[in-house]
């Protein structure tokens, strides 16, 4: 598997027209992450934090976690948005400074694991703006990376030509 | 320490780039299921609908969708017909929209 930088295809054009000249002019993509928990059962996060080890020092890439939302550019979302932590997520959006980005984690905030009922919403993006989603249960640390580094413009989107059709002398 | 010194002063950049090769356990990760079109019968992609416990796989007509983002890598697909699904080794999944998670696969194999 080739990890050149991909050419950005037409799709990406919402993306990298919100980032172009904002988040690189001012942070030369640097970015600092916040993360909240809306109800994920703590997996997603330790996958987040394994970030932060040795093998794949997300500093040297320069993306930092911040514990405060005013210092934070990009909110990480897992969890599948339990209703009592809605508020919480609308304040914590609300009190980041623009530009922001908004990255859900997980199949949770994808709507893979609970439907909206009355205790959850089961999507993200009925609530925030989402920008990159990230497919996984938990998805491992290099999911995660592409995810940022995506977020962040500096990888294209590779999900767009997958096709999920298996080589066809697979079958008998 | 050195040789990085002098390569950051000649490229300007002292960051690396993206894992330039995958980690040796990469290949152990769980994966999104990747589908023969030929193995797949409309009866099989019934058994495989009800299988899914998060509603990633329907029907869509002549098509079996899945929607990769509502995946959880459980298996059961790869369980129940082991020679139609397979894994597909990607894990290099986000997106930047909902819509290019969900994708189309068809059903070749007839009505089984």
């Amino acid at each position: 598997m080739s990890h050149a930088d991909a050419a950005p295809g037409p799709d990406e054009g919402r993306l990298a027209a919100r980032l172009g000249g904002e988040i690189r002019g001012l942070f030369g993509r640097s970015l600092h992450i916040r993360t909240i928990d809306t109800g994920s059962c703590a997996v997603c996060e330790s996958e987040i934090r394994l970030l932060l080890a040795p093998h794949y020092d997300l500093h040297r890439l320069g993306l930092f976690f911040t514990p405060a939302p005013r210092h934070a550019d990009l909110l990480m979302v897992t969890g599948p948005v339990v209703r009592v932590m809605e508020s919480a997520l609308e304040k914590t959006y609300a009190a980041m400074p623009e530009p922001k980005l908004v990255v859900a984690v997980g199949a949770c905030p994808l709507g893979g694991v609970f439907d909206e009922d009355e205790i959850v919403r089961g999507r993200l993006d009925r609530v925030l703006p989402v920008d990159v989603f990230i497919p996984g249960c938990p998805p491992s640390p290099l999911a995660l990376l592409q995810g940022l580094l995506l977020a962040v413009g500096r990888l294209g989107e590779k999900v767009i030509a997958l096709n999920l059709i298996a080589r066809e002398e697979t079958a008998r | 320490m050195a040789l990085w010194f002098f390569r950051g002063l000649a490229r300007q950049v002292v960051t690396t780039r993206y894992p330039a090769t995958l980690d040796p356990w990469a290949s152990a990760l769980p994966t999104p299921p990747s589908f023969v079109p030929a193995g797949l019968t409309f009866a099989l992609v019934e058994l495989l609908v009800d299988c899914c416990p998060s509603g990633a796989l329907w029907r869509e007509n002549r098509d079996l969708a899945i929607d990769i983002g509502a995946c959880t890598t459980c298996g059961r697909c790869q369980r129940v017909a082991p020679d139609a699904v397979v894994a597909s080794g990607v894990f290099e999944l986000a997106a930047t929209a909902p819509a290019h998670l969900v994708k189309r696969i068809p059903i070749r194999g007839g009505e089984g």
